[in-house]
């Protein structure tokens, strides 16, 4: 043992509790804090105001990516044409489609009003740009600069251009936080495309996307088949794509398949998200608060789905 | 005095700059493989500066992460602290290595720093196992040598100061 530095150091600065009372001290308020935060919603005022106080910091880290991006956006004439060419062809192939689509929706109008059923069919959307993604690698949240004051409520869905992204977990005045359904801590009700079949899919990290558990070993499930949300919990607008199948996996002895999917949306590649009002958030569209609380109160039980299924 | 001054700007600009270290965006692949900046600096200072405790920053610091990075209050605090006790306990017997081999019997250290982390995400049922967990460790270990010269170049401009 080495005494060189507590004998210099004991006359500069007499202390009060030595170091392992203090360490026990602060271990015991980590442990405190680690229990009331998985527990319940107590240290939400904490953490908000924590933001705040740690946001420039937030800032000057997002710093560089936020100049390459803006390096990136300095286009040529030629890329500015050829992007002009290329939206403009897609446009055109989309309205080709959307005509279709507005007979079809129509028609899916009349034949509902026949079943006398109130669906609504097209949902309620305001884009939200992405302005922070989380940098822990086992963790996929985003931050989105919508928050309460244009209405977003904890729990709402959100979709990119080409299927769900997640739901939002926690909302403050101007921002707010989503989870992505490739998250292990998210499941998210899925529809088979082809069967109709019902499941649910729970996010299985970045590198194996979405995991399908506890099929049964007859169900009717292929590589290739087209995942698309269910409205089951109410949670998200039906029959937006979620992912495909590209693994089948039956395990010796058990009585359980299991499925693996990809997302089908672009997980931390765009830079704006979609926030979508499901049919039964916006029919009492006055008291969307009040309905939230329950919600709002316990970010672990935002999917109920996933925490019925969990092993 | 100057001297003390200097010193606590130095401990809260280079802890300040391995938060932000930790927060810049990388690509995943990277990203997996980023060194725990906020660990080694406070490793750093907790070894070389018996004139202040790192202890109570350490918690500060691990609170700050904690709200950054949307994991339980608490997590990243305990496992700061627990590094810090550490190093400030063996620090009798750190401060005689020579720097390659400090650098080696630091893994344990950081070692431990990521399992903690992995055991309160296991406890509060974040489930996301996987080997690449480990990498940080190796990434830290490399870097130790690195912001140990460059860190005690600035330690001696300040002393001189």
């Amino acid at each position: 043992m080495n005494t060189l530095p507590e004998t210099y150091r004991r006359p500069l600065f007499p202390r009060g509790p030595g170091l392992g009372l203090k360490t026990i001290l602060l271990i015991v308020v980590s442990l405190v804090l680690i229990f009331n935060d998985t527990r319940g919603p107590g240290l939400q005022p904490v953490r908000s105001a924590l933001s705040v106080v740690l946001s420039p910091l937030i800032w000057l880290a997002s710093m560089p990516s936020d100049m390459l991006n803006a390096a990136g956006d300095i286009a040529t004439r030629e890329t500015l044409e050829r992007e002009n060419r290329e939206l403009k062809e897609s446009q055109l192939l989309l309205e080709a489609r959307l005509q279709k689509f507005q007979a079809l929706e129509a028609e899916n109008r009349r034949i509902r009003e026949l079943l006398a059923s109130a669906a609504r069919i097209d949902d309620e959307v305001l884009i939200a740009e992405i302005i922070a993604i989380n940098q822990d690698p086992y963790r996929s949240q985003i931050t989105l600069n919508k928050g309460e004051r244009d209405g977003v409520y904890a729990g709402q869905a959100l979709v990119d251009a080409h299927g769900v992204l997640g739901q939002i977990t926690r909302v403050g005045r101007t921002r707010s936080q989503a989870l992505l359904i490739i998250d292990p801590d998210h499941g998210i009700p899925v529809e088979i495309n082809r069967t109709g079949m019902q499941t649910i899919a729970v996010g299985g990290g970045t590198e194996r996307g979405l995991r399908l558990p506890f099929l049964a070993s007859n169900a009717d499930i292929q590589v290739g088949d087209l995942l698309v949300s269910s409205s089951l919990g109410g949670r998200f607008p039906a029959g937006y794509p979620v992912g495909t199948v590209y693994d089948v996996r039956h395990v010796a002895g058990e009585h359980f398949m299991e499925a693996y999917a990809s997302p089908a949306a672009h997980m931390n590649q765009g830079r704006q998200a979609l926030l979508v009002w499901s049919e039964n958030q916006r029919s009492s569209d006055g008291n969307v608060e009040v309905d939230d609380k329950p919600a709002e109160t316990d970010p672990d039980a935002e999917t109920p789905a996933a925490a019925g299924t969990a092993p | 005095m100057i001297t003390t001054r200097g010193l606590y700007l130095g401990f809260t600009l280079s802890l300040l700059l391995a938060l932000i270290f930790s927060l810049l965006e990388l690509p995943d692949l990277l990203a997996a493989a980023r060194p725990m900046w906020v660990p080694l600096m406070l490793a750093y200072w907790a070894l070389r500066e018996p004139r202040l405790s790192a202890l109570f920053p350490a918690f500060m610091l691990g609170i700050a992460l904690d709200v950054m990075f949307a994991t339980p209050l608490g997590q990243h605090a305990m496992g700061l602290v627990i590094l810090v006790y550490l190093v400030e306990r063996l620090r009798g017997i750190f401060i005689l290595f020579p720097l390659w081999q400090a650098t080696f019997a630091l893994i344990p250290a950081w070692a431990l720093y990521s399992f903690l982390m992995f055991w309160i995400d296991g406890a509060s049922q974040h489930q996301a196992f996987s080997w690449l967990r480990w990498l940080p460790v190796v990434s830290t270990t490399l870097f130790w040598p690195l912001l140990f010269s460059v860190m005690e170049l600035m330690h001696q401009q300040l002393d001189d100061e």
